[in-house]
């Protein structure tokens, strides 16, 4: 049935085009099945069943001491082994060093022995925690010693116990999650709970026990509901790692939402490499193959041959990919590190392994069927003619179409996992290569009618148009490709832009509230930078248009209302990363030149609100009204650790109403303990907030989530490069009859070069223009509609890729036809007719 | 990632708002009878009421028991939440502007909770107090203690600054403006620390008294600005006059 040798020689022969075909099935392959079995590990290890982000299964919690009745059913527990308990503590104080008149509010955690029960507390001294905390001494963050002017080894007076200052916090497990404090933490051993006197009745304590699930296989929901029927309602609260984190959960989820949709464009620009780089090697063989036929071989001998050929190719290709697959397992967690708990390590799993490899089959199978189903219309006159065979439509041909992609579609839904978002996604991908496909229709035609002086140009254009040629699917591949690289990074910075990089290096990292009127100008030069001061005037917004605000008719939108107390500034101008949307300009003068009474909104009030250009605002000022209409809308284009204000008026109108102001600066974090001091030394009341420690957290956590959509964003541009590399390689045969031609009439090789360099420049070009309308267009669409977030379109990248495009694909080209160059003439027309 | 920036952004909100959640102070109400004069509610979110529905608030509720018993105040709320002694100190002049006969001075816990050091609330209160007072306004001093985690000489100091100031200026004196309710789950919302609807009937029952003692100084001082010549008798009947037909005017008997 198999001719084993004829399989081989056609290996050996198309060798080039097959390490494309096989370095397309394991692109694809192996996105998938890393990005597959990486998500089901983390959702096994973190969302199903999170445990470890709390420091324990889970998390008893109460502003108040624990009732009897729940202490009770959690001794219970305990007693029958089912779970291991541990008490925490938590509480502000203001500490004392034993000599000097400094005093420094700090965050005190009391803990119980076994904390934390999952995750570790990272000590200067790389000690385990348990040993260095024990009674009498306590850990500290380094702020608590800078700030007091203490070492490791001084005592402080924490409520009425004196305690030693034993080691240095380099890190907390859950402090990603906790981004804000007034003070710097201190750990302490519950052994010194009573001498410290400070918990008790008139305290404000969180009170909080963790408790480890000893059973793995245990019924959590059981336990927690058992404990809930003891709990008091609204005072004694149980949560699960699960609901106590639910935002980490959504957070993971639209990761990988992200990147499935990434392994998607993967698979389906690979599919596009895998269908190219074979018709390349079909359009080499078309001679062998009619010869071969006229030699009385049956359509299905050619078919089946070439059906195992790809099968195999595939099967190396998959085999390939899963085990690059299985190799990068080893890397993502370094990937991911500080996004998930420690001691998660993906394995590939075989049923992930088996789903692989049938992964890889069904897409050969459905990107390669059309392309062999061409080898039955091989004729053998096909020897003699030069026309391209553009072959009947078999009976076979809608049929396998249909089946090909509802496969496609099934495996997209299944990737996404969620049909509707599946259907859009597939609807949104065919209307994209529509559009593509009609842009590049109308752009050649466009082009044909244009004349070139230049010879070299216009031979290139023409060349675009040369019968069999694959021009027009060649830029529908390429932009496809190019467009969907772009829009995925456009899409990606504008989220990074919003969320991701909501602490780009410069963002204000030292926050002081509370500075008052008179003390401004001393607190300015007292930071000897020049600082912004925010006026803060508090006020609540009475009534809209008349009609009163109140909380019922408000649907909770964004977790704010519109009944709580606002905090209204006053300004001329608007900030660097403001942008009026309505209105025009922040203010409207009046015919005098003069700024009449009037208020900018913020566009997220004015939709929460349902406010609008002149509508009447009327604001009560600590029992003093004020009424504006609204002259402004405006919008925001950094990030929201910004300082921002939703309601702005004109600096005369409430200059003198009561205000408070806050400075947000950014300096060095070497300098923030000197800045805090010499500040609070100089205005007592001023308070600060200290974001250094977070903002770095937050900068290593957003460099990390960009290296992983990176990574997983690389595949694609890999497997753009690889349709490049298949598309010439398709056309390699006429390009080489071509360059003889212009050789025999009396061009030289300069010519050639030129030519063949303007057809690649002009593809490029063309490829690279439709991709950033169409990525420009859909971003947009995606970022202003789906995502709901300010776009830029970052043109500088769009132009980049338009003069690298064509550059690239000219290199490409160059590169993969170095030999047709090179070649004699006479030495190809001679082996042309000796074939 | 973008829970965390929001958990932030909440948490900023919250801080550099200081707000808590709490229906919006209604339009001032024409139809208070505030013929007798003003009262104007200052201090931080406990005076606001964060948490409550205004009408819950202690401003609200000691409105109506002074017009219940003919009283005819009305009561500003001026509270802002999230606002240390330093903040009133600065506002001061935007309260007076309304022309208050008497302040309710609630003020310093967010003081406390920041750790700021006692000696400069005290300060920031005693000069409260003197502006209040050569205004000819009175002032009922509410006084605070700090909880128990700060620190037992953190608590103690700042105890003790209420009760001096209060000594030196001879202010009326409510020692502590959370009796009762402070620490009791009943009377607090969630949080532990904000009096809930409950909390603020028990805040306003113990209130009451000393309202009504400053009542009782503000018309002695109006009579002594009126002329000194006016009799003691002519007072009295001039008191009387303004309770014809309420029996209330044995609050000045009782508490005087």
């Amino acid at each position: 049935m198999l001719n084993l040798r004829f399989l081989l020689r056609e290996l050996v022969q198309s060798r080039k085009q097959a390490t494309v075909f096989v370095l397309c099935v394991a692109l694809s392959i192996f996105s998938m099945v890393a990005l597959n079995s990486f998500r089901d590990t983390v959702q096994n290890l973190v969302l199903g069943d999170a445990r470890s982000l709390q420091g324990g299964d889970l998390l008893l919690h109460s502003h108040y001491p624990f009732g009897p009745a729940l202490m009770q059913a959690v001794a219970g527990l305990e007693q029958s082994g089912q779970v291991r308990g541990t008490r925490i503590y938590e509480c502000y104080s203001v500490i004392r060093p034993m000599a000097g008149v400094r005093s420094l509010l700090s965050r005190l955690k009391i803990v119980g022995p076994g904390y934390p029960l999952y995750g570790r507390v990272e000590l200067q001294s790389g000690l385990p925690l348990e040993t260095v905390l024990t009674a009498g001494r306590v850990v500290a963050e380094r702020e608590v010693l800078d700030r007091l002017g203490l070492q490791v080894g001084d005592q402080v007076y924490i409520g009425s116990a004196v305690l030693t200052i034993a080691d240095i916090i380099l890190r907390e497990p859950d402090r990603p999650v906790e981004v804000f404090a007034l003070g710097p933490r201190i750990l302490i051993s519950e052994a010194d709970l009573d001498r410290l006197q400070l918990i008790g009745k008139g305290s404000r304590v969180d009170y909080g026990i963790l408790l480890k699930i000893r059973d793995r296989d245990a019924d959590i929901k059981a336990i927690t509901a058992g404990l809930l029927r003891s709990a008091q309602p609204e005072q004694e609260q149980v949560s699960t790692a699960l609901n106590a984190r639910s935002g980490v959960k959504v957070f993971f989820d639209n990761l990988f939402f992200f990147l499935s949709l990434i392994s998607i464009f993967t698979l389906l620009l690979a599919g596009i490499g895998m269908q190219t780089s074979l018709a390349a090697l079909l359009r080499g063989k078309r001679t062998t193959l009619a010869i071969i036929k006229a030699m009385g071989a049956s359509g299905g001998f050619l078919f089946r041959h070439y059906f195992v050929l790809t099968l195999g190719l595939g099967l190396i290709g998959s085999l390939t990919g899963m085990a690059l697959g299985a190799a990068v397992q080893r890397l993502l967690p370094v990937l991911f590190t500080g996004l998930l708990p420690a001691g998660i390590t993906p394995a590939l799993r075989l049923a992930d392994a088996g789903q692989g490899l049938l992964l890889g089959l069904l897409v050969v199978i459905f990107f390669t069927f059309l392309p062999l189903q061409g080898l039955r219309h091989i004729r053998p006159a096909a020897l003699f003619r030069q026309e391209n065979q553009s072959g009947t439509r078999g009976m076979l041909f809608y049929p396998t179409v249909a089946a090909g992609l509802l496969l496609l579609a099934l495996l997209i839904i299944r990737q996404l996992q969620d049909l509707r978002i599946g259907l859009y996604f597939i609807a949104g991908a065919l209307a994209l290569i529509a559009c593509i496909w009609l842009l590049t229709r109308a752009l050649l035609a466009a082009s044909a009618k244009i004349r070139s002086p230049f010879l070299g140009l216009r031979q290139a254009h023409k060349s675009l148009f040369r019968p069999g040629n694959a021009t027009g699917s060649i830029i529908v591949t390429l932009a496809c490709a190019l467009s969907v690289l772009l829009a995925i990074y456009l899409v990606r910075t504008n989220l990074e832009a919003t969320y991701v990089e909501s602490y780009p290096p410069e963002a204000p990292n030292l926050f002081f509230l509370d500075i008052q009127p008179d003390q401004r100008q001393a607190f300015i030069r007292k930071t000897g930078q020049a600082p912004q001061l925010f006026p803060v005037v508090r006020a609540r917004l009475v009534s809209i248009n008349g009609q009163p605000v109140r909380e019922r008719q408000q649907p909770q939108q964004r977790g704010d209302s519109l009944t709580r107390e606002f905090s209204l500034t006053y300004r001329n101008n608007l900030l660097a990363d403001e942008v009026v949307s309505e209105g025009g300009s922040l203010f409207r003068r009046d015919r005098s030149g003069a700024v009449p009474l009037q208020v900018s909104v913020l566009d997220t009030v004015a939709e929460m609100g349902d406010m609008h250009l002149g509508d009447r605002l009327e604001f009560n000022i600590q029992g003093v009204p004020l009424q504006a209409q609204i002259s402004s809308i405006r919008t925001r284009t950094k990030s929201r650790l910004y300082p921002f204000f939703y309601f702005v008026f004109p600096e005369e109108f409430l200059r003198d109403a009561p205000q408070t102001s806050f400075a947000a600066l950014h300096i060095d974090p070497q300098e923030i303990t000197g800045m805090e001091n010499r500040i609070v030394s100089a205005f007592p009341n001023i308070s600060f907030i200290n974001m250094a420690q977070t903002a770095a957290e937050l900068g290593e956590l957003a460099r990390r989530l960009a290296g992983i959509v990176n990574f997983f964003a690389g595949f694609s541009i890999l497997a753009g490069t690889l349709i490049i590399i298949g598309s010439i390689l398709a056309t390699r045969l006429a390009r080489v009859r071509e360059a003889v031609y212009y050789t025999i009439l009396g061009a030289d090789s300069r010519f050639v070069l030129s030519v063949f360099i303007y057809e690649h420049l002009l593809l490029g070009l063309f490829s690279s223009l439709i991709a950033v309308m169409l990525a420009q267009l859909g971003s947009w669409a995606l970022c202003r509609f789906l995502f709901n977030i300010g776009y830029l379109p970052h043109w500088s990248v769009s132009f980049l890729l338009i003069v690298l495009t064509p550059l690239l694909v000219v290199v490409i080209g160059l590169l993969s036809s170095a030999g047709i160059l090179r070649q004699r003439p006479a030495q190809i027309l001679r082996e042309q007719t000796g074939e | 990632m973008r829970h965390v920036m929001l958990t932030g952004l909440a948490l900023i909100l919250l801080f550099v708002a200081g707000g808590c959640r709490q229906p919006a102070e209604k339009a001032a109400k024409k139809e208070v009878d505030s013929a007798d004069g003003l009262i104007i509610a200052v201090g931080d979110s406990l005076t606001a009421g964060a948490g409550v529905d205004e009408q819950a608030s202690y401003p609200a509720l000691l409105q109506k028991r002074l017009q219940a018993a003919g009283l005819h105040y009305r009561v500003i709320n001026a509270g802002v939440s999230g606002e240390t002694s330093s903040g009133t100190l600065s506002r001061l002049g935007w309260i007076l502007t309304q022309k208050p006969g008497i302040v309710i001075l609630e003020t310093g816990a967010n003081d406390g909770l920041r750790g700021i050091d006692p000696d400069l609330t005290r300060a920031n209160i005693e000069k409260i107090m003197a502006r209040l007072q050569a205004e000819k306004i009175v002032t009922v001093l509410a006084g605070m203690r700090m909880v128990g985690n700060m620190g037992g000489g953190y608590t103690e100091s700042f105890r003790k600054l209420y009760e001096d100031v209060a000594r030196e200026n001879g202010a009326v004196f409510m020692p502590f403006f959370l009796e009762g309710v402070a620490g009791d789950p009943a009377f607090n919302n969630s949080d532990g620390i904000h009096p809930n609807a409950r909390g603020y009937e028990i805040i306003t029952d113990n209130l009451f008294p000393y309202v009504v003692q400053a009542i009782n100084k503000r018309r002695e001082a109006d009579e002594d600005q009126k002329g000194r010549a006016s009799s003691h008798l002519g007072r009295a009947l001039q008191l009387f006059c303004h309770f014809p037909e309420h029996p209330y005017s044995t609050y000045r008997v009782s508490y005087k």
